[in-house]
């Protein structure tokens, strides 16, 4: 027996360095499920199964995986940041492929890979028959891949691959029902507010490279050479993203036009996991936030906002998914309160048994018929006699229409005026097969559209009037000659190319050149 | 008449033509079309394409699968030509080819007509081009094109302002301004207008999510609304700066507002009823839920809901968004007519924008429409002409590609070659093809689905005329069982007649002829168990015994105290600032618990939870309050408490001769209800028991068996001359359809002398349900082919306690046919959960009165059910409520699709996925004569089968003789063979089948 426990043992510890697994298992699954469907594999009752199981066994391999880290963990201590392979280099910083195993990674990372495997195998039943089965599959095992990539990441540009991977795939998801005009109208609302915390993502990578000169989460933590001003601008910029994932003012507007897709899709994504991806940043980041005071100040005051603004909203809602966003809202305002306040280990119970509870309570959505009895209680009564708040919580304080006029309109502007740009002046200017004009009376059959193509005409006619003078009119004059001479070199020169070593200098040249 | 009751007249009108759902919790299968009742079928449905249109008949393409399976033969094409009243049938066409084969023919070769574009693809890309016939065929068509009159024309200049002309007259009659606007500009305002209204109308009809209602809902909905939008920024935000002042110096008076903004939008007063009708139809889930609440103020929270309300807001919104469009459409306020006028100014544009809304036209003419759409200001009129001009070319190409295309489709189908079309002059092939095209899409889907119907009808006839000869009586029966008329029990009856040939069985409609109010032990109200249409005049409640009485006292304290902390939980974590936080934290971990059980064992957590659940409350020996000492000036509001002996006996008496059950009495007698369980389901009542409301049946068999085993109900039984022998004993069960278990009432008051006979039918019984289990599995796709009887049953009870499955079971599904007469006329049949069997002795009937009495009661549930299945199936989108996976519950009344939709009635696409939608084929054992009497006496009966929503058949009581009947031409005997498949048991027939099947005679089930 302990023969058998010590032969393992060399394993158990090495267990940690396979933790990559986690995100690119679900990732492989979304790529093979990706090519079933563009080689039209993926098509009545009988692709179902192939489609659900390897999803399936990809998240509950990723879950077991992480349940054995978890047990050598406790038994033999933290994993800590470990990394695994660069990606690349360049000068004194480099990206690299690192995991931070830790406390909070390992306990978010394994509640998510079980609501993630719970998520799959409840929708394998809910979507059979659906016309985008395998597409939902398929993009739920992408964001199961970009948020463990998140969760598990050692460095900020891990992460925000992972991040802008779950991003996509809610987009996608959002409209999962493509044919309903609302559902991709709000796909795109959420996909262009989404983007405001992406460039504040951005923008913190783009200080920890220039200030710090690495991403890894270790190096942000114990940056001491950072001045408190550049701290409190990298802070500033991973809240914005934070903000913006988890759906805090004043981007709550996305998340509640966000419920268009399946019941378990917005079970995962927007009660359970993606909107606490935001608050999982900031824990990650803590060492950094307490360098800067004020903006812990700005995430409490934050947070206390979005928590009045979804309290009021809950209030009023008449359909179950909306009141449960704004209830999830509201409590993940809480957590960003709490990690505000500093009290990040509460943050993170919080966190994990929220999301928990959320689950349960968004897949059973659709029996609520069965589970409540009475209406709930009503607010005060100076509240609930107030028709201003009442119509102000009914229309979410107009944020939503604002959000569409302030970002999603001048997006779609800016989007039609590329367009017109593009079909007016770009498409002209390089011409379009089929819109030839003829350029010259006399050679009616040269047809030209477009820049290019007036430059070959051009070039043809000069190389046109060259053949006249060169070879039509002066034949066996001096120029001939030379031409002659000159076609004899050339046919020289291709013989030897044709000579396997000159052809492989010729192969290696063309590297150097490239490279 | 007086502006508010000629309005009351249009509103009142408007139930004919939303849909008439009640609040979800009541789901009752009706007939979508209720409204168009008055119509005969095919009628009622071109009147309703044309009112919303929606497609109501099966695509084409479904029927010319079936065509190419054998499930319709061209036997049954022609008939079906033939039945439906065409003129010319047998004029020839030219050679010797008649139009019923020209027919025939086009609807084989189908009604998908490719454009001039992919016809040219499918030239490059298929033989097409080499094949003779069709290069024949394209010679015809182009050397003809000059003199066949072309629909669109070359000349736009003449076409158009016609066009426009009847597009304007369709304002008010089937569309309304919106539809117009949304044609020119493709911009639809209802989306706007949904987008206003959603919220504030969910807000006011909600019967229980939200915390917070409108402060101002007590004043009706018009009121309401105003107060919020008097100070919703909304207006200003979407560019609509004027409407706030203009909200706020309106009329007070609802009906004043309407009268005004009518006036505004449509001048002519003729068309207000059609255009109200219009609008409504436009949000029609959020209308009929609206309408619904207002005709039944009782069954609200207290809320006044006016449809007036709705109407006025409605039109309204219609008004100001329509003129708002308008304007920028047209660049200039402008009302209706002034509308009119601009484009009659334009038929270059009118043109072009609606051949860019008609579709159809290539990407290159598509993208220059569009662009010229969007800087249509800055479009001069020759720009439009150009553009008008390239379109009609293009049209007339398109044309003559399809006439090419539908000439060789047709050539095909009836076999001729190229010689034959060769010898065929211009004027012949004009004939041609207008006898190809002579009928529209609603004639061909009638003709498809008469021909469907006819080859189903031929089955279940000849599987009547077979099994004629095998009919016997079962001589002393050890138990007679009544089952409801329910299809899904067809197959429990069957299995249970396989296993016990000694068994009777009987089906009737599943309230057993006790129409009452119910409430049980636990149960807060009382809920009315029958037919939709009947109002119960008794109320019977469950109570304790007299032992149970501590019992009882420590059950409802648990079990409120379970319930408190349940609402705390689901409530407050949504809606409490402190309490939430506390809660969800507390209910995390188990929550996951839960989640990991019900995914990986849901079977067993199902049936864990509820054992825990009734060890924690604590069970409870009840009896029935079921007999009132004297009659009581009873009413639906305040029913009386129980039954009196008189009434008992007449309840008994009526419903065992409407059985047929008036002798040869068995030891058991067992009534057996149903009702379904299912988790995660808001639809869940619609696959409970039709003939109780959408309800549980269990209670209703439960009081007639204590009815029937009382001593004075005996007695007073005997002297009608109907004896029931004091070895009979009468209980009672309850068959859950979703896990295939049954539920046994009062066991324990069972005497000992019917112990031994009892144990024998509960194991004949669970053996039947687990048989029926594996009949029922074979359907499922996720369910594994060929499961023995136990795996069965093991899978069902997962697959009902199993929160991820939105298919607990297939419902009505497969409903098709109804059986009233005695059971040997189909004992021995395998009908697949197809038929609902109502059981009626001929024999004793001389009169029809009772028959009379089940048609009056069955007819409609039978029709209802079948029609809601059938609209649902034929277009989900528009009768039914889509899929369920993305459905969402709203305010407690309906779901929507997300959290913006209109709110969507009908059938959930998961319940009729596999349902073969066709009428319900009535075969009733009776005299012709008698059943005509029967329908001359009953408008109600002459309104379904006269207008053909059903289908009637009488099968002669004596002979093997079926006659159908025809509403034109009365009854027309029926001839065909009697020859079908033999196998030993269902079980034979049906293991690796996954598809409906045909009928079969079972050897096995011997009797």
């Amino acid at each position: 027996m302990t023969a058998v426990i010590t032969a393992l043992l060399p394993l158990l510890t090495q267990l940690a360095d396979w933790v990559w697994l986690v995100p690119a298992l679900p990732l492989l699954v979304a790529f093979i499920i990706g090519s079933r469907i563009l080689l039209g594999h993926a098509g009545g009752d009988a692709a179902e199964p192939l489609t659900a199981n390897l999803a399936a066994l990809a998240s509950l391999a990723g879950l077991l995986l992480l349940l054995a880290i978890d047990g050598t963990a406790l038994w033999r201590g933290m994993p800590g940041h470990r990394q695994l392979g660069v990606w690349f280099a360049s000068g004194n910083w480099q990206a690299t492929v690192s995991v931070q195993l830790d406390g909070l990674a390992l306990s978010v990372a394994t509640l998510t890979a079980l609501i993630g495997w719970l998520v799959v195998r409840f929708s394998t039943n809910y979507l059979h028959r659906e016309a985008g089965f395998h597409r939902f599959i398929m993009l739920l095992c992408l964001f199961l891949a970009g948020i463990q990539l998140v969760l598990l990441a050692g460095n900020s540009l891990l992460a925000f691959v992972g991040w802008e991977m779950c991003g996509i795939a809610s987009f996608l998801l959002i409209g999962y029902a493509w044919q309903r005009p609302i559902a991709t109208g709000n796909a795109l609302f959420a996909f262009v507010t989404n983007r405001g915390g992406d460039a504040g993502f951005l923008l913190a990578l783009g200080f920890v490279a220039a200030w710090l000169g690495s991403f890894e989460w270790p190096a942000l933590a114990a940056a001491n050479p950072l001045s408190v001003a550049d701290a409190r601008l990298i802070a500033l910029a991973f809240v914005l993203a934070a903000l913006a994932k988890s759906a805090q003012l004043p981007f709550t507007p996305w998340i509640t036009r966000a419920l268009e897709g399946p019941t378990p899709s917005s079970a995962i994504f927007y009660g359970a996991v993606m909107v606490h991806a935001g608050a999982y940043l900031l824990l990650r980041l803590e060492p950094l936030l307490l360098q800067a005071p004020d903006v812990m100040l700005a995430l409490v005051a934050m947070g206390s906002l979005t928590a009045l603004y979804a309290w009021l909203c809950g209030l009023v809602q008449t359909d179950v998914k909306s009141a449960l966003i704004f209830a999830t809202i509201f409590q993940v305002a809480l957590i960003f309160v709490e990690i505000g306040l500093g009290w990040t280990t509460l943050a993170t119970a919080h966190l994990c048994l929220h999301a928990a509870w959320r689950t349960w309570q968004f897949l059973l959505a659709p029996s609520w018929l069965v589970v409540t009895r009475q209406r709930p209680a009503p607010p005060p009564a100076w509240l609930a006699r107030n028709q201003l708040i009442y119509t102000a919580a009914q229309q979410h304080f107009w944020l939503d229409k604002l959000g569409q006029t302030l970002l999603v309109e001048p997006t779609e502007a800016f989007a039609r005026d590329l367009r017109n740009l593009e079909e007016k002046f770009i498409d002209p200017a390089i011409g379009e097969p089929g819109h030839g004009q003829p350029i010259d009376v006399e050679r009616p059959l040269i047809l030209v559209d477009g820049l290019p193509g007036r430059l070959l005409a051009a070039a043809a006619s000069v190389l046109q009037l060259l053949e006249d003078r060169l070879l039509l009119r002066s034949r066996g004059s001096a120029p001939e000659r030379l031409l002659r001479r000159l076609g004899r070199y050339l046919q020289t020169l291709e013989y030897l190319l044709e000579q396997p070593r000159y052809l492989m200098m010729a192969v290696m040249a063309t590297f150097v050149v490239i490279l | 008449m007086p502006r508010r009751q000629r309005l009351a007249h249009w509103i009142a009108h408007l139930a004919h033509i939303l849909p008439a759902q009640a609040p979800i919790r009541d789901f009752v299968h009706h007939n979508t079309l209720h409204g168009f009742q008055h119509l005969p079928f095919p009628e009622a449905l071109a009147a309703a394409h044309r009112l919303n249109g929606a497609a109501t008949y099966w695509p084409e393409s479904r029927f010319r699968e079936c065509y190419a399976s054998g499930r319709i033969s061209r036997d049954d094409l022609l008939a079906a030509i033939a039945e439906a009243g065409l003129s010319e049938l047998d004029q020839p066409v030219f050679h010797n080819l008649l139009q019923a084969d020209v027919l025939l023919a086009s609807l084989l070769a189908g009604d998908d007509i490719p454009g001039k574009n992919r016809l040219d693809w499918l030239m490059r890309e298929s033989n097409l081009a080499d094949e003779p016939v069709f290069a024949i065929c394209r010679q015809l068509t182009a050397a003809n094109r000059r003199t066949l009159p072309a629909p669109t024309g070359p000349d736009w200049r003449q076409t158009a302002p016609a066009r426009w002309a009847s597009l304007c007259q369709r304002v008010g009659k089937d569309w309304t301004l919106r539809s117009l606007l949304e044609h020119l500009s493709g911009e639809d305002v209802l989306e706007r207008a949904r987008r206003i209204l959603q919220r504030q109308l969910a807000a006011h009809l909600d019967l229980g999510v939200a915390a917070w209602r409108n402060p101002a809902r007590s004043r009706g909905f018009f009121a309401a609304w105003r107060a919020s939008a008097e100070l919703d920024m909304y207006w200003e935000l979407d560019e609509l700066p004027d409407v706030r002042d203009e909200i706020i110096h309106l009329p007070t008076d609802p009906l004043d507002v309407l009268h005004d903004e009518l006036t505004r939008l449509l001048p002519d007063e003729s068309l207000w009823q059609g255009y109200l009708e219009c609008l409504s139809l436009e949000l029609a889930g959020w209308s009929g839920m609206f309408l619904w609440r207002d005709r039944n103020p009782t069954h609200g929270d207290g809320t006044p809901v006016a449809m007036l309300d709705y109407l006025t807001v409605r039109v309204l919104l219609e008004r100001l968004l329509c003129h708002d469009l308008m304007s920028r459409l047209c660049g200039a306020p402008m009302d209706a007519d002034e509308l009119g006028a601009y484009f009659a100014a334009r038929p270059a544009e009118f043109f072009v924008r609606d051949a860019l809304r008609r579709q159809g036209l290539p990407e290159a003419l598509q993208n220059q429409a569009t662009s010229l759409l969007h800087a249509a200001h800055a479009t001069n009129e020759d720009d439009w002409a150009q553009l008008a001009t390239a379109i009609a070319d293009d049209l007339t190409e398109n044309e003559a590609a399809a006439r090419s295309w539908r000439l060789a489709g047709l050539s095909r189908e009836l076999g001729l070659t190229a010689n034959d079309l060769a010898t065929v002059s211009h004027e012949q092939m004009i004939a041609f093809l207008d006898c190809a095209t002579r009928l529209n899409t609603s004639q061909r889907g009638q003709i498809w689905l008469l021909a469907y119907e006819r080859h189903y009808r031929q089955q279940l006839f000849t599987a009547l005329t077979a099994n004629h000869s095998r009919q016997a009586r079962t001589p002393s029966p050890s138990a007679q069982v009544v089952f409801c008329m329910d299809d899904r029990e067809e197959g429990t009856r069957r299995h249970l007649e396989e296993i016990a040939p000694s068994v009777t069985t009987f089906g009737a409609a599943g309230f057993f002829g006790v129409a009452t109010y119910w409430q049980g032990l636990d149960d807060h109200e009382k809920t009315a168990l029958c037919p939709i249409v009947v109002q119960p005049q008794h109320i019977v409640r469950e109570q304790p015994t007299v032992a149970g009485a501590t019992a009882f006292k420590h059950h409802t304290a648990h079990r409120q105290k379970r319930l408190r902390w349940r609402e705390r939980l689901y409530q407050s974590t949504r809606r409490h600032a402190v309490g939430g936080p506390l809660l969800s934290t507390l209910a995390g971990g188990p929550a996951l618990a839960a989640l990991l059980a019900a995914t990986v064992a849901p079977g067993w957590f199902g049936e864990t939870t509820r054992r825990w659940r009734r060890n924690y409350d604590g069970e409870v020996p009840t009896q029935l309050v079921l007999t009132a000492e004297s009659p009581a000036a009873a009413t639906t509001e305040s029913p009386q408490a129980g039954f009196t002996n008189d009434e008992q006996v007449d309840r008994v008496e009526a419903f065992l001769r409407s059985i047929g059950l008036t002798n040869d009495f068995a030891p058991l007698v067992l009534l057996l209800g149903h009702g379904s369980g299912s988790e995660n389901n808001p639809h869940l009542s619609a696959y409970d028991c039709g003939a109780c409301s959408g309800r549980h049946g269990g209670p209703n068999a439960r009081i007639f068996a204590a009815m029937a085993n009382r001593q004075p109900v005996r007695a007073a039984l005997a002297r009608r001359g109907l004896s029931i022998p004091p070895t009979t004993w009468f209980i009672a069960a309850e068959h859950n359809t979703g896990d295939d278990g049954i539920e046994w009432y009062d066991l324990q008051q069972i005497p000992q002398h019917w112990q031994a006979a009892l144990d024998t039918l509960l194991g004949q019984l669970s053996e039947a349900c687990r048989g029926h289990a594996a009949e029922r599995c074979r359907r499922f796709a996720s369910a594994p082919p060929q499961l023995s009887p136990w795996q069965a049953r093991q899978h069902v009870i997962g697959r009902a306690n199993d929160i991820s499955q939105p298919r607990p079971e297939l419902g009505h599904a497969t409903n098709a046919a109804a059986f009233i007469g005695r059971r040997q006329m189909s004992r021995g049949l395998f009908l697949d959960r197809r038929v609902f069997l109502i059981s009626y002795d001929p024999s004793s009937d001389e009169s029809g009165n009772i028959l009379e009495k089940i048609l009056l009661a069955a007819g409609p549930v039978g029709a209802g059910i079948a029609l809601e299945y059938y609209f649902s199936s034929v277009d989900n989108e528009r009768f039914g409520c889509g899929s369920k996976i993305t459905h969402n519950i709203t305010g407690l009344f309906g779901v929507m699709e997300g959290v913006d939709s209109d709110l969507r009635t009908g059938l959930p696409w998961q319940m009729v996925e596999i349902h073969e939608p066709m009428r319900l084929l009535v075969v009733v054992e009776q005299t012709p004569e008698i059943l005509t009497a029967i329908i001359v006496r009953q408008p109600p009966l002459q309104e379904l089968i006269n207008n053909a929503w059903i289908i009637l058949a009488a099968k002669d009581p004596s002979t093997a003789a079926i006659e159908q009947y025809c509403p034109q031409r009365g009854w027309l005997p029926w001839s065909g063979d009697s020859v079908l498949p033999q196998v030993g048991r269902s079980a034979d027939w049906f293991t690796g089948e996954r598809e409906a099947l045909a009928p079969a005679l079972l050897l096995g089930a011997a009797r």
